[in-house]
């Protein structure tokens, strides 16, 4: 590891880029695709005569979607980039190099999505009275871009969990068209519209200013837009986990429910029944014309939504285990060579990492016993946050925590195998035995007898 | 590409297109980010002039002015995603490092940007309202907009200033090092573009006919360019170390046109201007570019002047290492392929993968990783006990010894993994009672001595569970007769049961038959 490497405590790396990929494929995926594409839909009818009010609905819908998509949206789009750049530079950093033009050309449609969404913003109120035909391609021309964008991550982020013949091959191809490819990008576009006709409906029933017949009209299209996206979104989201290796889909309920709740029978799937349930209904009061139930449901619906969003992410995210690049680098940026290396000839790692944390202990042993742990360990558990180690081991004797480091990757399926020497390990292992040891007392052995 | 090469020695290019494209890419990016800041600074002082003259009408361009911060923003973010991707690729040692070492100031990036633009969002959307509300989320986000360059351009200086990584990260940066000033000097010399561009963005696309406008962007731009000399001198001085001739050649020739642009500028002028169009605009217009362009490559040869060197190392190095590992590609590949092909969904899968390394493939407590283990797993062929019990056993573990708990599994999982335990070692079977009459020795034995921790009824006493591990439950858990009467005659390795082999054979089966009856 040539980079300096940084976990975040308390929250742990894993929440931290969670917490900012989340709120941008809500924004991405629901309001610049989702809530894009109804706009422009409105507009047309609007301009092809089907009555004023569409396009002023769309008109007023437009204002705080450019802010958001663009003050939030993008910079957390970036942000992706930025945390994964600190906690990852090596993963990300291979992935850049083998992805370079997706990513290239996907900057290029990025920035096209962003100019012609301002064009379309500034230009709307004279383009709609002089040239509406105009404004309808321009908004067109969007709709095509912003999913192209979400066509040409889909490539990387399938590959992230289902290589393909890449490992082996090594090829661009492999690599990027793999077989979660287009069912990934159909369900997040059917995902994205469905959102975006949620928030739609949300406002409509809540802010919308005109006739109780417009309104009634704009709530029976996007409820249909949103029931169609529904099923396109159910129909693809069975296409691309039918498509995820059993290794990795098997950790499904333990990836979203954690320790705890994944000890109780059915909850995962009675909670996502719930959700889809009422989404659906959602949908329905929209189509039936029904404000009040529609307002009703919004919110409950919405959560259930941003819930499954996140659901599904963590999914993806988690299930392929020990793995950042299946079949090259592990989730702690270790390549595999490097850790085949490693217990074969039993190769120290501590001489190959240019930086070490020298900030948290003192004794040269404990730092050394620390460096082993951020590298090997420090992805997923903290010491002292969310998937604490300390807790982890808490109970285990020293020997016994030593066994454990060995057998890590065969032991849990989605942990990733020590790398280093066998002498290190034991430095590790005793460092992580008094971390989780700190300030113990012993219990009183026998109570009330010895004075 | 070869399969399995490092993937960091894959170039999309051949280095100087990279190189190349870093430039545009970053030119692009750097002139909106000008504009942007431009926009914000003057407006936010156009604003205060304004609302400390109460002019509702000049307040009226002034929000115009800053609506024009929406577009300019959105693009300054989409165009910096190239250079990023660019320089991660071109200079991934540089940036990665200097990024890491700022780690925590470099990410309040993103929630600094977000503040900023939805607070100059509402500065724009109430400037006309009630002068706190403006005043308030201008401030705000004009603070938190300019605290993002002064990110970036300490980021940028410690990655072009490699020898003083190790001091930055240790926190001792030497007395005499020319990083802070440097930086402070790089942070300024970006305002004063900001101050520069943004103004003349203005004078051509916002200030209209009105010539007083056009006056006061004038001055303003008049104004920057004194300041981009009076900074970019010292700054000058803070890269001495590494000027070269292409630089020199590059900042002469900024600094030329810039006096130029001062000349144009002139206050003298300004005083005369009375043409519907700009004085000077042609020549501006002209100027203008030159200066970005002059400027920017000279600051793109001072990195790459540092940079190149250093990257061809690492990939130097990079390069050795691959090569060394690429014999382990086939193994690796392998352990890929029987990851691939295991699947953790059935009993006997997670006790062959989570279990064996301790228990052993029989269940005997003997596998490999349980050899150095000062309490021995547990012999699974000689328990019979209660599923449920067995159960929590494997969810919670068995504090103070090896046995972890195996929560990563959901329940369905457990429940295959107990059907395994159940079908390979009998687990849940019924408990062999020996078939004997219990002395009264024994009994008073068992009363008096083992009952102290393993309790009268077979559940550990209170002290019994302040122990290390602590006795199992024997009332739900049992051993095999020939088991109890190894543990008793030679005690258990590791835990405070010690060896009871001076009691008479007869005693210690008697033992064994009552330990035996105790589960239910």
């Amino acid at each position: 590891m040539i980079f300096p490497l940084l976990h975040v405590p308390a929250l742990g790396d894993g929440m931290t880029i969670a917490l900012n990929a989340v709120v941008h494929v809500l924004i991405s995926h629901g309001v610049a695709i989702g809530m894009t594409t109804i706009i422009v839909l409105f507009q047309n009818l609007g301009a092809t005569g089907h009555g004023a009010f569409w396009e002023e609905t769309a008109r007023t819908l437009l204002k705080p979607v450019v802010i958001v998509t663009t003050s939030v949206g993008a910079v957390t789009g970036v942000g992706i980039w930025f945390i994964t750049g600190i906690l990852a530079p090596e993963g990300i950093g291979s992935l850049i190099h083998l992805f370079f033009w997706p990513w290239f050309i996907e900057w290029w449609a990025f920035t096209t999505e962003v100019i012609i969404l301002l064009i379309y913003y500034f230009l709307w109120d004279r383009l709609a009275r002089r040239r509406p035909r105009l404004l309808m391609a321009l908004g067109w021309g969007y709709v095509a871009v912003a999913l192209s964008s979400a066509v040409l991550i889909s490539g990387i982020l399938g590959f992230m969990l289902t290589p393909d013949g890449w490992p082996q091959g090594g090829t661009f191809t492999q690599a990027y068209f793999n077989p979660t490819f287009v069912p990934q990008f159909m369900l997040r576009i059917s995902a994205g519209i469905a959102l975006g006709a949620l928030l739609i409906l949300g406002w409509t029933g809540w802010r919308f200013k005109g006739t109780a017949n417009e309104r009634g009209r704009v709530l029976r299209l996007t409820g249909l837009v949103m029931l169609l996206a529904m099923a396109s979104t159910a129909v693809f989201a069975w296409v691309y986990f039918s498509r995820v290796p059993q290794t990795y889909l098997t950790h499904w309920k333990f990836a979203v429910a954690t320790s705890v709740w994944s000890q109780v029978p059915n909850l995962l799937p009675v909670l996502n029944t719930v959700a889809v349930a009422c989404l659906v209904l959602a949908a329905m009061a929209g189509l039936l014309k029904r404000r009040k139930t529609g307002v009703i449901l919004f919110l409950p619906a919405l959560i259930l939504a941003v819930g499954m969003v996140a659901e599904f992410e963590r999914v993806r995210e988690f299930v392929r285990g020990p793995y950042l690049l299946p079949g090259y680098m592990y989730a702690n940026q270790t390549r595999m060579v490097r850790q085949e290396a490693a217990s074969r000839q039993d190769r120290p790692l501590l001489p190959s990492l240019d930086w070490v944390n020298a900030t948290t202990d003192n004794a040269p042993a404990a730092r050394a016993g620390r460096a082993l742990f951020d590298v090997n360990c420090g992805v997923c558990h903290t010491i002292g946050g969310i998937n604490d180690i300390t807790v982890r081991l808490r109970g285990r004797t020293l020997e016994s925590v030593n066994a454990i480091t060995s057998i890590t990757e065969s032991m849990v399926p989605f942990m990733t195998p020590f790398n280093g020497s066998e002498q290190e390990r034991l430095t590790m292992s005793t460092y992580l035995y008094s971390l989780a040891n700190k300030d113990t007392l012993p219990r009183p052995q026998l109570q009330g007898e010895v004075k | 590409m070869a399969p399995w090469q490092d993937l960091f020695l894959a170039l999309p290019l051949p280095e100087i297109w990279l190189r190349i494209l870093l430039f545009t890419t970053f030119g692009l990016h750097l002139i909106f980010v000008l504009l942007m800041l431009g926009t914000a600074m003057l407006g936010f002082v156009y604003f205060l002039h304004d609302c400390c003259s109460g002019n509702k009408v000049e307040m009226g361009w002034n929000q115009r002015m800053v609506k024009s911060h929406l577009a300019l923003k959105s693009l300054a973010v989409v165009l910096g995603v190239g250079p990023l991707l660019i320089i991660q690729v071109v200079y991934s040692l540089g940036f990665f490092t200097a990024t890491g070492l700022q780690a925590f100031t470099w990410l309040s990036v993103i929630p600094l940007l977000i503040l900023a633009f939805l607070a100059i969002e509402l500065f724009e959307h109430k400037m006309l309202s009630r002068p706190w509300l403006p005043f308030i989320s201008g401030a705000i986000g004009l603070g938190a907009l300019l605290t993002v360059p002064a990110i970036f351009t300490g980021a940028l200086s410690l990655m072009e200033r490699p020898g003083e990584w190790t001091g930055f990260a240790a926190k001792t940066l030497a007395p005499g090092s020319i990083y802070l000033p440097h930086w402070l000097f790089r942070y300024l010399h970006v305002l004063g573009a900001a101050i520069v561009f943004g103004a003349a963005f203005h004078l051509f696309f916002t200030a209209g006919q009105d010539t007083a406008k056009r006056a006061r962007l004038r001055a303003w731009m008049f104004g920057g360019i004194l300041f981009q000399v009076a900074v970019g001198v010292p700054l000058l001085f803070t890269v001495a170390d590494v000027f070269n001739w292409p630089v020199l050649t590059a900042v002469t020739l900024g600094s030329a046109a810039a006096m130029a642009v001062a000349w144009t500028l002139r206050p003298a002028q300004v005083m005369t201007l009375t043409s519907a169009s700009i004085r000077g605009g042609r020549a501006l217009l002209l100027l203008l570019p030159v200066i970005f362009v002059s400027m920017l490559a000279a600051r793109q040869l001072l990195q790459d002047s540092t940079l190149m060197p250093l990257h061809k190392q690492a990939r130097t190095a990079l390069a050795r290492e691959s090569a060394d590992l690429d014999r382990f590609k086939k193994p690796a590949l392998e352990t890929f392929r029987v990851k691939l092909a295991t699947v953790y969904d059935n009993g006997a899968t997670i006790y062959e993968k989570s279990c064996q390394p301790c228990h052993g493939a029989g269940g005997l407590g003997d596998g490999p990783a349980a050899r150095r283990l000062l309490v021995r797993a547990e012999d699974l062929a000689a328990v019979r006990a209660d599923r449920e019990y067995v159960r929590q056993v494997v969810l919670r573990g068995w504090a103070g010894s090896g046995m972890p708990y195996f929560t990563v599994f959901d329940k369905d999982k457990i429940d295959s993994l107990l059907d395994q335990l159940g079908s390979a070692f009998n687990l849940f079977g019924p408990t062999t009672v020996p078939r004997r009459e219990v002395g009264e020795q024994a009994r008073e034995l068992w009363k008096n001595t083992c009952a102290t921790c393993h309790g009268a009824t077979g559940r550990p006493t209170p002290f019994g569970l302040t122990l290390r591990p602590a006795p199992p439950d024997l009332s739900r858990f049992s051993l095999q007769p020939e088991r109890s009467f190894q543990i008793i005659t030679e005690g258990y390795p590791g835990t405070v049961m010690q060896p009871y082999r001076d009691l008479p054979e007869g005693t210690r089966r008697d033992l064994v038959a009552i330990s035996s009856n105790l589960r239910r």
